[in-house]
């Protein structure tokens, strides 16, 4: 697991997922560590569009040949954008899981308090060496 | 903080080339590679598997037949010096302490192989009921290795190794066989619907020469199973395969409340026989007055992939609750098994698989999932 990538402009949550700020927007997804331990993703399902989140909520699941595991959202809000590239190319998220692997966008209603909560490239690279 | 886990004598090989995971109190290999690409590896060609987490009893002396006859539902008196059951060890209530491979490999002495899950507990339960008996049990789990050998090319590659023709030995037999100067019990069995054999290596003890006997005869496999395109295959693979060929796992299908006859495995278990095992009045029971539930097997017509502990709807009712499931690789969707009262579905009926929350369609399905022309041990193909 040496090789596990950690983008320095994204913040982490301890459930494995990253999140990317562009404009008033938060796009979300799982990280290298946690796609690299699933492995073969098999599918993915996200809450619909227009459901409203707090921080934390489970907001739909991820398979692969290994287990089933849950998605938590780490920032509250409105799901604006599901990524569904990944209906049919669920594997996407472990080629490019920081690219074209995003899972979905958030309209945060919360958004300073949210982002304090999580980790910094640092502090997740530590997190999951602590693990 | 893994010093508590148990390893088997390919520990090191498996540490080196595969993704090593807690098991059922075991570290062992889950992937080598790709979980789908190690499962169509068996179903196209050949794979191999460390099944050494297993545990693998011997059982000897003059009342061994009765002893076994007591703690087992099959009927061992008809079984012949070589030869293999499928079976079940039984409590009071007809439930299952556990399911296991018996082989008899001389008059009165056997071979006993069973879950790692269940390992000390079934050891406990011998050893107390053997107390009535002329017979000694005795653990050989950690002097002999066992490795399964599975897929439509396994056969051709046994057959290279050992300079024997493979056609001599049939279904479920167990004979002694020197594979390329390694001395084994050959077991003409497997986990995975395919034809192939799981062969117990003798002379593994856990020093450096016995871990080097069982990686040597492993590493011989591959390289010798090159031509065959072997690969190395992980418990992933192993779970999908046999969750494909609709084949039961303890702890999931089986436990100790349900009895063979619910878990629809009737070739496990004889009646007329004496002495009587235990729960034999109960297991006659549910084989002629019936059952109140019984296992049955669906694929998902939606997306979607079932998981153990999923309510199962029908009409809109909950009707049961489904034990294992997964993907298929062959049929690229979800399958699963589970558990329902008896007359409620038939095959080809509807039915409903709340997925946290989520109702996705299923068909009742036999079992093996894959089409048996193309695929599996009596493939015409």
């Amino acid at each position: 697991m040496g090789d596990t990538e950690i983008r320095d402009d994204l913040k982490y949550s301890a459930e494995h997922e990253w999140v990317r700020i562009e404009g008033d927007i938060a796009v979300i997804g799982i990280t290298d560590h946690a796609q690299n331990a699933l492995h073969e993703i098999t599918f993915v399902e996200i809450s619909e569009v227009g459901t409203v989140l707090k921080a934390n909520d489970e907001c739909g699941l991820v398979e692969s040949m290994k287990a089933s595991s849950d998605i938590f959202t780490p920032i509250a809000g409105e799901i604006i954008e599901v990524n569904t590239v990944l209906e049919d190319a669920p594997e996407t998220i472990n080629e490019d899981c920081y690219g074209a692997g995003w899972m979905f966008k958030i309209k945060p209603s919360n958004l300073e308090a949210d982002l304090a909560a999580l980790m910094d490239g640092a502090g997740y690279k530590a997190f999951i060496e602590s693990e | 903080m893994n010093d508590r886990l148990e390893r088997t004598q390919l520990y090191d090989w498996h540490k080196e080339h595969g993704d090593v995971i807690p098991f059922a109190g075991w570290e062992m290999p889950v992937r080598y590679t790709d979980i789908r690409e190690e499962h169509m590896a068996v179903r196209d060609s050949v794979g191999v598997f460390d099944v050494s987490h297993m545990l693998r009893l011997w059982i000897e002396g003059p009342d061994s037949v009765n002893f076994l006859q007591t703690v087992t539902t099959n009927n061992v008196s008809k079984l012949d010096i070589n030869g293999g059951q499928y079976s079940t060890c039984t409590n009071e209530n007809g439930g299952i302490f556990d399911d296991l491979m018996l082989y008899r490999i001389g008059e009165t002495e056997f071979i006993w192989v069973t879950n790692a899950a269940n390992g000390a507990k079934i050891w406990a339960h011998l050893q107390k009921q053997a107390e009535a008996f002329d017979v000694k049990v005795t653990d050989r789990s950690k002097d002999v290795a066992m490795i399964a050998v599975q897929g439509p090319k396994a056969l051709a590659l046994l057959s290279k190794m050992s300079g024997r023709d493979m056609s001599e030995f049939d279904r479920f037999t167990c004979n002694p066989l020197t594979i390329v100067g390694y001395d084994t019990y050959l077991c003409r069995t497997g986990y995975t619907g395919e034809a192939g054999a799981e062969i117990l290596v003798l002379n593994c003890p856990f020093t450096e020469d016995g871990k080097e006997n069982a990686i040597g005869f492993w590493e011989e496999l591959l390289s010798q199973g090159a031509e065959f395109d072997i690969k190395p295959c992980g418990l992933g693979a192993r779970d999908s395969l046999r969750l494909e060929a609709g084949f039961v796992l303890y702890g999931h299908e089986l436990n100790e409340e349900t009895s063979p006859i619910e878990a629809r495995i009737p070739y496990a278990v004889k009646f007329k026989v004496e002495p009587h095992y235990f729960g034999y009045d109960t297991v006659q029971n549910h084989k002629k007055e019936g059952v109140k539930k019984t296992r049955i097997g669906f694929a998902l017509i939606d997306r979607g992939i079932p998981r153990e502990e999923y309510p199962i709807l029908f009409n809109g009712s909950k009707i049961g609750m489904t034990t294992s499931g997964g993907l298929s690789p062959i049929l690229n969707k979800g399958i699963g098994m589970g558990y329902v009262p008896p007359d409620t579905v038939n095959d080809g009926d509807i039915i409903e698989i709340d997925i946290k929350g989520r109702h996705r369609r299923a068909e009742v399905t036999k079992w093996p999932f894959y089409d048996t022309e193309k695929y599996g041990e009596t493939r015409t193909s």
